[in-house]
């Protein structure tokens, strides 16, 4: 059966489930709500950021949280888009895992410029 | 000889919203709408990063713009809201057995409720902000 096909598109979405799921709601206090209230001011000025980001250890672990949450949200956002009552999934199927892997493309491409 | 079947009428697009079980269910699905806009919104965060000095500020002058801040506290709730879904999804997904018992999933879930403090502690002094 087909079922053998699935086990790449269900390991990101089960991997990037429980990494986002742990990582996420710190990293969003730090990169969205952190600097709005003035915390930590000094922590995301671009001096420290640069050299922050330019470890490669930071960029490889970067790549996978960015990589797996994008794959996890393209799977989910394609189940939504059936829960919405949009049938056409193949076409779906295309745009979410095609803005998947633009995401993911244009990290590594952000990454290696830094 | 066959009857006219009986066809409840279901919204397609509205369907989840008569039963508490069905919102929450698509309460955790839409995370994913803010989890997706939060991936690109740091994806343009790595370029501007690249770019220097003051593209960065000006990325920076974004995410702390009113716009910017509503964004990030609404990506938030949904990050938490993905978090304990998730965790309370964990016991039927993964059934651990020791010797001749099955842990009990409370032990499961609270376990990971601690992982996850130790992971946002140890991110934050990762990050030098705490």
């Amino acid at each position: 059966m087909a079922r053998s096909a699935k086990a790449v598109p269900w390991f990101l979405f089960a991997a990037g489930g429980t990494v986002i799921a742990f990582i996420l709601p710190v990293m969003i206090f730090i990169t969205g709500i952190a600097p709005a209230i003035g915390l930590f001011g000094d922590a995301l000025s671009y001096e420290t950021m640069h050299a922050f980001v330019g470890n490669w250890l930071i960029k490889l672990i970067l790549l996978g949280i960015i990589v797996l949450a994008a794959w996890h949200a393209a799977h989910r956002l394609r189940v939504c888009a059936h829960d919405f009552g949009i049938r056409a999934d193949g076409a779906v199927s295309i745009v979410v895992y095609g803005l998947a892997a633009i995401a993911s493309a244009a990290t590594v491409v952000a990454l290696l410029m830094i | 000889m066959s009857r006219k079947p009986y066809h409840r009428e279901v919204s397609k697009t509205t369907w989840f919203l008569k039963q508490s079980r069905y919102q929450h269910y698509m309460l955790h699905e839409i995370s994913s709408v803010f989890v997706a806009i939060y991936v690109g919104v740091l994806i343009v965060g790595l370029f501007r990063l690249a770019q220097g000095p003051e593209a960065w500020s000006g990325w920076l002058a974004a995410v702390t713009s009113p716009i910017g801040v509503i964004f990030h506290i609404l990506v938030f709730i949904f990050s938490i809201i993905h978090t304990t879904s998730w965790f309370k999804a964990v016991p039927q997904a993964m059934r651990i057995q020791r010797g001749e018992e099955i842990v009990p999933g409370n032990l499961i879930i609270g376990a990971h409720y601690g992982v996850w403090a130790v992971v946002s502690v140890v991110v934050l002094l990762v990050a030098g902000v705490a």
